[in-house]
């Protein structure tokens, strides 16, 4: 039986999820057994990174370019005020180490790129996209698809979040299409047309919110439980605290996932301004 | 009886409201009225429109449905009480 390979410590720590049964020790094996990359360590990857560590997700990789600033602290919940100017991935990596000592946490100190991206994705079984860009988030979601890689997307604006998931399942006979990003919105705005966070401004606690449907939605994932976001973004309003929820549907003329897709490698795409396919 | 519009993100923000009412009603288009929507609000108008074309970024619902994908886009033809919404994608983390 599977649950013999919790250990003692183990099936105390996750008793809570051993108890039930649309988890129990097999569905907590799952966990620990899975691997998830969560791009960005900023206000969405704190939560989710916190949350996918609690749960026991055996390995997680944590990508990010950047350094822990003092004005992150508000939201960015997994530093402290002591990370201010450490690399937000040593930050991470040191929360988890002392949360949950059963992760491999693997820090990434570096931005996702074209030329990277396959060899820091293809490692992991679940991709969580925390950035806080256009370009890398198209990059995720046609390398995501291009692979058949499984991808949370969240993404903020002052008080509001849209939150889905790709399954990136395609062509297979119990499935219809799974749709993508770019199904929903074939190429990015121009730079500078949405402005970011730093401009704006970010209430705190929304991409807390975000973040943990995010998570949340990795674990159902791993577990093979309950009803994804696939096919429908949830829009989340913390002002007048609404969550709507619209349908997504594969786009048949979508320039990754379509039936002639444009994009057949992330090589053919320039991941800066609209995020379109290279003239050349 | 007017159609309400729902706004999202940075397009609420050019268009001064989250919520706009416009005239358009029973019988109009959905594109009648995005045109009354943007009449008057130059900054809405050029986030969300490209020479006079719906910028692809940029989704239309009716009633909570996708015009562009399941519906006949802006020739779509307003029932009584219909709600509109535009929603552009986000990028904050």
């Amino acid at each position: 039986m599977s649950d013999l390979r919790l250990d003692a410590t183990q099936l105390d720590r996750y008793s809570r999820h051993v108890i039930m049964d649309e988890i129990g020790p097999e569905g907590q094996q799952r966990l620990l057994e899975s691997s998830v990359l969560v791009v960005g360590a900023g206000g969405l990857g704190s939560p989710a990174i916190q949350y996918l560590a609690a749960a026991g997700i055996g390995r997680l990789g944590i990508v990010d370019d950047d350094v822990v600033e003092r004005s992150n602290l508000q939201r960015q919940i997994v530093h402290g005020d002591d990370d201010v100017g450490r690399p937000k991935v040593e930050s991470a990596a040191d929360y988890v180490g002392a949360l949950n000592p059963d992760i491999d946490v693997e820090p990434h100190e570096t931005r996702l790129t074209a030329d990277n991206v396959a060899t820091l994705v293809d490692d992991y079984d679940v991709v969580l996209d925390a950035s806080d860009n256009f370009g890398t988030r198209y990059l995720l979601n046609d390398h995501c698809v291009l692979t058949g890689t499984p991808l949370s997307h969240g993404a903020i604006y002052r008080f509001e979040g849209q939150v889905t998931t790709f399954t990136n399942e395609r062509g297979t006979e119990s499935d219809t299409d799974s749709p993508c990003y770019r199904c929903l919105f074939p190429e990015a705005p121009e730079p500078g047309t949405v402005p970011d966070c730093a401009t704006t401004g970010v209430l705190g606690v929304l991409p807390g919110t975000v973040g943990c449907i995010q998570a949340t939605e990795v674990v159902k994932y791993v577990l093979g439980k309950g009803e994804l976001l696939e096919g429908r973004l949830l829009m989340y309003d913390a002002m007048d605290m609404t969550f709507e929820t619209v349908d997504v549907l594969s786009n048949p003329s979508c320039p990754v996932c379509g039936d002639e897709p444009a994009i057949e490698s992330v090589e053919d795409v320039s991941y800066e301004g609209s995020c379109e396919i290279s003239a050349d | 009886m007017p159609t309400e519009w729902k706004l999202f993100a940075d397009l609420a923000e050019r268009a001064g409201d989250k919520h706009v009412t416009v005239d358009a009603s029973a019988g109009d288009t959905v594109g009648d009225a995005l045109e009354q929507l943007v009449a008057d609000r130059s900054e809405l108008e050029e986030r969300v429109l490209d020479d006079g074309d719906l910028r692809s970024q940029i989704n239309v619902l009716r009633n909570g449905t996708n015009v562009l994908v399941e519906e006949e886009g802006l020739e779509t033809e307003l029932k009584e009480g219909d709600e509109l919404a535009l929603f552009p994608p986000v990028s904050g983390g």
